[in-house]
């Protein structure tokens, strides 16, 4: 195809060609319903290439096939259907190429049979394929001259730069189309998971010897954990992963969920528990699903646990330094009517507890390497010097650092052992005023990760802050070369926050805070303090060099 | 000071001066807030800070404010806070400085006041 003359030149024809390629484009951009915008426009092609009649075919991206959308003229042929490749229209879309038939009736391409159906004659076609971003999307069709003439090269350009707007203007209409769908997709998604996650358990108190973690891999989870009290005071568990993925997973993981606590009220032996599940499912499940789950009872005063299995990954206990595995005892619920199944009881002791779905150990590291049984054994004996809920936060966070494949839950049973503090920050830092705004950062980010609600984080943060700037004021008196410890630790829902100095011995008789009530610039260090934390002891140093200042503040973990 | 974050700036508007801080007030620098609301309020009769870009401010911060309202008010001269973000806003409260100082939402009301 010729480039079209330069504009100085231009002739009626083409001046009055660009006229009606501006309107129609215009006429296509700001058209709020592209489909009656799109009938007007075939009309009016119609009229401005003084053909007899016309039509704009689209490919339908379900079928593949190319669909009469609109068309106008003597035949009305819209639904008519074509596979890429037949008839001349077809021709088009297949080799994107505009198609000149200058005499239809003795022209291979053309496709007689409308004609005989219809009785319209065809005489000659012109045809310019819609091209986007993403390849044809359809074409524009135009038959018959008025004139009687035949279609000839000026006649196929005119109709090439009309298709250019109109498949701009369908592309974007699908695109926008594509998007809302997505859209609603991912709406719907977002809700199942809050219901899912709705589903989970809440966090007990401090103590309670059982924690739950949920990573899902998608937006819907087939993986799902509940624990309960029981009427005689032992606490009930359930740890599941549905086969298979997507909006049907989520579905039965609800209901399997459902089922297990509903079975598991009534408190039966861990064995006859799967039993019971297991026969509903075996009745009601279909397209070969089935379900993992590892459930059982603990008893808190002789911490004493019954665990059956079905076919899930072997529970792992933990003693600090060896690992022992309790593999399952028969096959997933929903597969084996009748089975049946046994269980195991562990004195459970100071010892950990870990049950988690394959997701766990699916995860992949650096390499194509699943992380194994192996590797996650390694991670929890990295870990194993953090109280439970922390080492459970810690083996969550370095499994996210690798590429999760599918969902991934865990259960924790170990007693809380309440002396185990664990350190959170430990900083040692120049005692001059310019290394606080990093040392501020460095506790915001470790209180960041105890989930401390942000207001409380600042004030703790204030009241460091004031600390050690007393220290470097009064206690060094701003002298060079001196340093300042920090140590951040947290034993159960209380922190403690050390200030180590090597200065002289500072009188704690001295220090009393000031009233607020009276209004004065200074001296306001110590208030903070006394107003943020719970205590402090300021105390000398054990081998006598320096002074400890050791602050206390209880954080409340959310129940319910 | 190497936290290239940190500002003081004063700007003078008429016969106000108003005195724009950022980022962190801590005792590494809040000498300097001093000095400059001190000249502030030596040149003119009509002083605010500006806070809004204060993610953060401590004792000392507050005791450069506390000392200009001070000083203001035994010359006469109109001191106020602007715009006080939220974190210095905490920390009024803790010292129990919220119902001290005047406090305005923009330079506008400050300057009308």
């Amino acid at each position: 195809m010729n480039a079209a003359a330069p504009m100085a030149a231009a002739g009626a024809h083409e001046r009055r060609a660009l006229g009606f390629l501006a309107e129609l484009s215009q006429n296509l951009a700001l058209s709020l319903d592209l489909n009656d915008t799109l009938r007007l426009a075939v009309t009016r092609i119609a009229d401005f290439m003084q053909v007899e009649a016309a039509s704009l075919f689209l490919i339908d991206r379900t079928s593949g096939l190319l669909e009469c959308r609109n068309c106008a003229g003597p035949v009305d042929i819209a639904g008519l259907k074509l596979a890429v490749g037949q008839g001349v229209v077809g021709r088009c879309v297949a080799e994107n190429a505009t198609q000149i038939v200058r005499d239809a009736q003795r022209d291979a391409r053309v496709n007689a049979n409308v004609d005989a159906e219809t009785g319209f004659v065809t005489r000659s076609i012109l045809c310019a394929p819609l091209s986007t971003a993403r390849g044809v999307i359809g074409a524009l069709e135009v038959i018959n001259r008025r004139d009687g003439g035949l279609f000839d090269e000026a006649d196929a350009e005119i109709l090439h730069l009309i298709a250019a707007p109109a498949a701009l203007a369908i592309y974007n209409a699908q695109l926008a189309e594509g998007l809302i769908e997505q859209q609603r997709i991912k709406r719907e998604l977002a809700l199942a998971r809050r219901i899912q996650k709705s589903l989970l358990p809440k966090r007990r108190r401090a103590d309670f010897p059982l924690i739950g973690v949920n990573l899902p891999a998608h937006e819907t989870s087939g993986d799902f954990y509940d624990y309960f009290d029981l009427p005689d005071g032992r606490i009930a568990f359930f740890i599941g992963d549905v086969s298979g993925k997507g909006l049907d997973a989520a579905f039965l993981m609800v209901r399997v969920a459902s089922l297990l606590r509903a079975a598991g009220k009534h408190a039966p032996a861990p064995g006859a528990w799967l039993e019971e599940v297991n026969a509903e499912l075996c009745e009601t499940l279909q397209d070969g699903r089935f379900v993992c789950v590892a459930l059982g009872q603990y008893e808190r005063t002789a911490h004493r646990v019954t665990l059956a299995s079905a076919g899930f990954p072997p529970a792992l206990l933990h003693d600090g330094a060896e690992f022992r595995e309790w593999p399952a005892d028969g096959p997933p619920l929903g597969i084996v009517a009748g089975i049946g199944y046994g269980e195991q009881v562990i004195d459970l002791g100071a010892r950990a507890l870990y049950l988690f779905s394959d997701g766990a150990t699916d995860v992949r590291s650096a390499g194509p390497d699943r992380l194994g049984s192996a590797g996650l054994r390694e991670l929890i004996a990295r870990h194993s010097g953090l109280a439970p809920e922390p080492r459970l936060r810690a083996l969550l966070g370095d499994l996210k650092k690798l590429s999760l494949v599918d969902d991934t839950t865990m259960l924790l049973l170990q007693e809380p052992t309440g002396k185990m503090a664990h350190t959170l920050l430990d900083l040692t830092f120049p005692a001059r005023a310019d290394e606080m705004r990093r040392v501020r950062a460095a506790l915001r980010g470790a209180l960041d990760g105890e989930d401390v609600a942000p207001e409380l984080r600042d004030r703790l943060v204030l009241a460091v802050d004031e600390a050690c700037t007393n220290i470097i004021r009064h206690a060094y008196c701003g002298g060079e070369g001196e340093t300042i410890a920090l140590h951040l630790a947290r034993e159960q829902d209380m922190l403690v926050f050390e200030l180590c100095d090597s200065a002289p011995a500072v009188d704690p008789a001295r220090l009393k805070p000031r009233d607020l009530a009276e209004c004065r610039p200074g001296g306001l260090g110590l208030p903070f303090i006394d107003a943020l934390m719970d205590a402090w002891e300021l105390e000398p140093a054990a081998d006598g060099k320096g002074n400890v200042l050791r602050m206390h503040k209880r954080i409340r973990v959310e129940d319910g | 000071m190497s936290n290239t974050n940190n500002e003081c700036v004063s700007e003078t508007i008429g016969d106000y001066v108003l005195v724009r801080l950022r980022g962190e007030v801590d005792l590494s620098w809040s000498q300097q807030v001093r000095r400059a609301i001190l000249d502030a309020l030596g040149r003119t009769g009509k002083v605010g800070v500006e806070l809004s870009q204060v993610s953060y401010i401590d004792s000392s911060g507050i005791a450069a404010l506390v000392e200009g309202f001070q000083s203001a008010r035994g010359k006469g001269q109109k001191f106020g806070l602007v715009a006080t973000s939220q974190a210095v806003m905490a920390v009024l409260q803790l010292a129990r400085l919220d119902r001290v100082f005047p406090l305005y939402p923009d330079l506008d009301s400050a300057r009308s006041a």
